[in-house]
């Protein structure tokens, strides 16, 4: 419990720290330096607990006008925990999958190379490269892959949340991978085989097993990095989620809202991705 | 078979990928094409219109094509590649190391304190980029900071901000080990703290740690790039507003994606090229530490009991303990990191040494020359000259072509300047002590070699002649009793783009270009001369034989008189002599006092005098220049002409004797460079106003507009100038507008960036020969400005 209080007051310091920076930090003209206005921190922070007390969001600006957070946020935050939970899920299935339970046929371990190469390879640079497969596409074959419209629909969010999906099934896979090559030279495999369990039997009731606390380890990581392709995607796309009150303004208030928003969302995605893995395990492990 | 297939290639192949890429970061710039700032100008060529961008593998002069802009990519990849690659370094270093003794040191700790628990859980729920973000997004665009005050920042914060989770992932493999069993033996048997972590813990990790290393500094990479299309490039972003356009200033190559993000739709390979190679560096990063890897996971991995499809191939490369003695042996790894060292170091200097080989215009003739000169009483000159020509070029030659001027002012010449005529007579010519045909047509000697001349080969040719000096003659000229010998000998002309380039002499301008030479002559004057020649230690007075030698000059001066009077100064370690008849009413003292005041100014302001004596003979003739020596005419009524004459000669041996040009077809350069130098010697040394200063030089082109002469561009072949208006006033006044307009990308005021352009421009061209485009090059880069700029002055699509 201690834990839990601790870990939300550094989180909120933290965030909002990160939402007044734009307000806090400066380049003083004559001097050539940097310049720090932490006298600003005490009226921010205020300003933005008095604003949630009083049961509003605050407003953000879009050129001269000024609108109600409240009355857009809804749809945004909607559209942008669908992107990381699709993500993040289907990469801790996938990864998973091809990680663990069919790694060791020949036709897997093909593509299992292929993985970790990608792996290899930053996530800014596949999302940019699929960018442009999807353009050549759609110039190819008139077949289109991707909009960049923000209202286009259906068509707006799969390839999105692919690309958002991307960077943590690889990172995902990586290290399942060598954490199951870990395992498997372990002790109690050695006694399982020796009883002459069936591989299948032992993937799933001795490996899975251990390889849960680490995935549950690993999913804060995960889900960090989501969302910073997120931010990209969304920016890189033109979807209109959380992210576009991060970018679109400099004020305090719509960054710390957005940054929020982002919190509850990755606690809402680590839910659901305990709940895959518990479904998973009422599924499939008998016990 | 086997043994091929178990060699650990990605190791091999990383390591070499990894040095390819270190070789770039370091050496990258020096073989940059073009420079940041020069951009590919919209033009024709052979009838078609060329505009970038320009696609890759399509033109020599843009290998990989160029952006939009005309830019040039691959000149754009190479000078980033080095911020990508040492920033992303400089991080890592500094987050590795600090994160790892952190957690080290916290791994042993019984219990780990629940705050740092949560600060880390909270600390890696957010993306770093984010943080960074946020920190770059104020000073980052259109900064106040430089360059390098922006890259110290992000390696300062970035490493700041990736500790929590270095620290993280120590302190966890740290703890682990630190519950083994020998950990609690070496405990009991009394090991502190510090001996645990660095005799105990630390050994077990540092491989893991290595790979971990060489993984973090593509994780920085990916940091960069994340920011980067956001429009934040490390090292600042220049933003235009209309429209509006994102630059990176370093074009680290991160930056170089971002800013070519919007060519997603089209033009791919501005943004696919640094794409490329930003995934070369991260591939061949993550191929040395999966290579580093496998062999440590070979070396220590317990082997599993159930098919993974994980494992590795290779073989354990084990220590073998007790053999440890056997000092050195030659294993294949070793037998290739030594080659890639040597490749590497080889490739290194090469490229220095050849970085600076595209400055100035190459000159594929080579000559030395040896002479013996002897003047009888009657005035005719006897020398044998004798003159190694070198080819260097990878045509062959079949004859020698030199400037004989002495030739072209036998009786009969047109020249109006030169008041009497020569006796020339060439007695022989031998080529390898070989008799040789020649041709000797006015001032064009050709001399037919025996056999074809290839490339590296040298032939001695010996050249007999005897020779008057014309009455009052033109730089080659006898007054009196006195004899200057101007261009005096076979000079062997320069073979530039494949062919000689020997023009005929004309009056006036000079009509003549040779390459640097080292020169010795044996002279033999009779009794009661002195020489003052272009040597840098000249005969004391009145030895009227001897040997003077000169290196690495243009040509060589030499000054015969009885009795002249001369003065004595000198200016920062440079001894100057002035020579004077007596018979005009010109101070010499004054003159002396003039020189010196020019000569300490262009010392302090352009750069180190390139001789160590200047002679000055103030006689009837011309005002003229030559590498160490200069000759002025005292007779003039002018007084102000004179004292610019002065100065105007001595700025030569700069613009003239050391930066050479085309005489005949670029005559500006050194003319109008001199007298822009002359005029701000005028402004600045002498304190005189600018427009005091300047006053000759718009005298000369009112002189123009007088005679009703159309403008003329002043890069024009010297056949075609109606007015040297346009060879000397008009660059002279042209390039201070220009240092006016643009004065403020380099400094202060006009006059020290006039100074300090005319002192880079000397230094970049220090022995090199420049033409109309390589000035252009060179200024239009100074001074960020487009060549059209130039284009109401000098012919700029000629070019």
């Amino acid at each position: 419990m201690v834990r839990i209080i601790q870990q939300s007051v550094i989180i909120f310091t933290l965030i909002l720290l990160l939402a007044a920076l734009p307000n806090i930090l400066g380049v003083n003209m004559e001097t050539q330096k940097p310049e720090w206005h932490f006298e600003r921190l005490p009226q921010i922070y205020t300003d933005f607990i008095s604003n949630l007390s009083q049961g509003s969001l605050g407003t953000y600006q879009i050129g001269a006008e000024s609108r109600q957070i409240s009355d857009e946020i809804g749809d945004n935050f909607v559209i942008s925990f669908l992107l990381i939970a699709v993500g993040v899920n289907i990469g801790i299935i996938f990864s998973l999958f091809f990680g663990v339970f069919v790694s060791r046929f020949r036709f897997t371990r093909v593509f299992n190379i292929m993985l970790n190469l990608l792996a290899a390879i930053p996530d800014f640079i596949l999302i940019i490269l699929s960018l442009i497969l999807a353009v050549k596409i759609y110039k190819e074959t008139g077949f289109r892959v991707v909009s960049l419209r923000p209202d286009a629909g259906p068509i707006n969010l799969w390839f999105p949340m692919i690309l958002v999906g991307i960077a943590p099934t690889l990172y995902l896979f990586k290290n399942i991978a060598v954490k199951y090559y870990q395992i498997s030279g372990d002790d109690y495999i050695k006694t399982a085989v020796a009883k002459g369990m069936k591989l299948n039997y032992i993937n799933f009731q001795h490996v899975f097993k251990n390889i849960e606390p680490f995935i549950v380890a690993e999913l804060v990581k995960v889900i960090s990095l989501a969302i910073g392709n997120l931010f990209i995607v969304e920016y890189l796309m033109n979807v209109s989620g959380i992210t576009k009150f991060i970018f679109l303004s400099n004020a305090a208030q719509p960054l710390a809202v957005g940054l929020f928003s982002l919190l509850v969302i990755s606690l809402l995605v680590y839910i659901s991705a305990r709940l895959l893995l518990y479904l998973f395990k009422r599924g499939f492990i008998y016990e | 078979m086997n043994r091929l297939l178990r060699l650990n290639y990605s190791l091999y192949i990383g390591a070499l990928l990894v040095s390819i890429l270190l070789f770039f970061a370091i050496f990258g710039p020096y073989m940059a094409p073009h420079t940041l700032i020069e951009t590919m100008e919209t033009h024709y060529k052979n009838g078609k219109i060329l505009a970038p961008p320009v696609e890759p593998f399509k033109f020599k002069e843009y290998p990989l094509g160029t952006d939009r802009w005309g830019y040039d990519i691959l000149s754009m990849i190479l000078n980033g590649i080095r911020y990508t690659v040492f920033i992303s370094l400089a991080v890592t270093i500094i987050k590795m190391a600090m994160g790892t003794l952190i957690g080290l040191y916290v791994g042993t700790w019984k219990k780990v304190p629940g705050w740092i628990e949560a600060f880390e859980n909270a600390w890696s729920y957010v993306p770093l980029f984010i943080i960074l973000y946020f920190f770059l997004r104020p000073i980052n665009i259109n900064s106040f900071l430089t360059p390098m005050q922006l890259i110290l920042y992000f390696i300062i914060v970035t490493s700041a901000i990736s500790i929590p989770s270095i620290i993280s992932s120590v302190r966890l493999k740290s703890a682990e080990i630190n519950k083994s069993v020998y950990i609690e033996a070496s405990k009991t048997l009394g090991a502190g703290r510090n001996r645990m972590v660095w005799f105990h813990i630390f050994p077990q990790m540092k491989e893991s740690l290595l790979v971990m290393f060489i993984l973090e500094i593509v994780y920085v990479i990916t940091i960069m790039g994340q920011l980067a299309l956001m429009n934040l490039f490390v090292g600042g972003t220049r933003q235009t507003f209309d429209p509006i356009i994102y630059n990176s200033i370093t074009k680290e190559l991160a930056g170089l994606v971002g800013q070519a993000r919007g060519n997603v739709y089209g033009t791919f390979h501005v943004l696919l090229i640094p794409l490329a190679v930003l995934l070369f560096i991260t591939i061949s990063l993550s191929l040395l530490a999966n290579g580093l890897k496998n062999r440590f996971q070979s070396n220590y991995q317990r082997t599993p009991w159930i098919k993974t499809g994980f494992e590795p191939k290779l073989m354990p490369k084990r220590k073998e303990f007790g053999q440890g003695k056997r000092v050195w042996r030659l294993t294949p790894e070793r037998v290739s990191l030594g080659i890639i060292a040597v490749a590497f170091v080889a490739a290194g200097s090469y490229v220095y040494a050849e970085k600076d080989a595209n400055v100035g215009v190459k000159n594929y003739s080579q000559a030395g020359y040896d002479i013996q000169l002897k003047m009888h009483h009657n005035g005719v000159f006897h020398a044998k000259a004798n003159i190694k020509a070198k080819n260097l070029s990878g045509k062959n030659w079949n004859e020698l072509v030199f400037y004989f001027i002495p030739n072209a002012f036998q009786k009969g010449h047109q020249y109006k300047s030169v008041k009497g005529f020569s006796n020339v007579k060439i007695n022989s010519i031998k080529v390898e002590g070989e008799k040789a045909a020649f041709i000797l047509n006015k001032d064009t000697l050709k001399v037919k070699l025996a056999g074809k001349m290839k490339k590296n080969e040298s032939r001695t040719v010996a050249v007999d002649y005897t020779f008057t000096v014309p009455e009052e003659g033109n730089r080659f000229s006898k007054v009196e009793d006195r004899y200057y010998l101007a261009q005096w000998y076979p000079m062997l002309a320069t073979f530039e783009k494949g062919k000689w380039n020997k023009k005929d002499y004309q009056d006036g301008l000079e009509t003549f270009l040779t390459g640097f030479s080292d020169f010795k002559i044996k002279y033999d004057f009779p009794k009661g001369y002195s020489i003052a020649s272009s040597a840098d230690e000249d005969p004391a007075l009145k030895k009227n034989k001897g040997e003077i030698k000169a290196e690495n000059v243009r040509e060589v001066f030499i000054a015969a008189f009885k009795d002249m009077k001369h003065y004595d100064t000198d200016s920062n370690g440079v001894k100057i002599r002035l020579f004077s008849e007596g018979d005009h009413n010109k101070d010499p003292k004054e003159a002396l006092k003039l020189a010196k005041n020019a000569l300490s100014f262009y010392q302090e302001k352009i750069g180190e005098y390139p001789h160590k004596q200047l002679d000055i003979v103030m006689d009837k003739g011309q005002n003229m220049e030559y590498p160490g020596v200069v000759t002025v005419d005292p007779y003039t009524e002018n007084d102000r002409f004179f004292k610019i004459a002065i100065v105007h000669e001595i700025a030569h041996q700069y613009f003239y004797g050391v930066v050479i040009n085309d005489q005949y077809n670029d005559a500006w350069l050194d003319e109008g460079i001199t007298e822009f130098a002359t005029n701000m010697y005028f402004h600045i040394g002498a304190k005189e106003s600018i427009f005091q200063a300047q006053l000759f030089s718009q005298g000369r082109m009112k002189r123009a507009e007088e005679l009703n002469l159309e403008r003329q561009y002043s890069n024009l072949p010297v056949n075609e100038i109606k007015s040297t208006a346009f060879v000397y006033g008009q660059p002279a006044l042209k390039l201070y507008e220009m240092v006016q307009d643009h004065f403020i990308i380099k400094g202060k005021d006009p006059e020290t960036v006039s100074m300090q352009y005319l002192s880079d421009y000397y230094n970049h061209f220090k022995y090199k020969q420049v033409d109309t485009a390589q000035f252009l090059k060179f200024t239009t880069n100074y001074f960020y400005i487009p060549t059209g700029y130039f284009s109401d002055w000098l012919n700029v699509e000629k070019i």
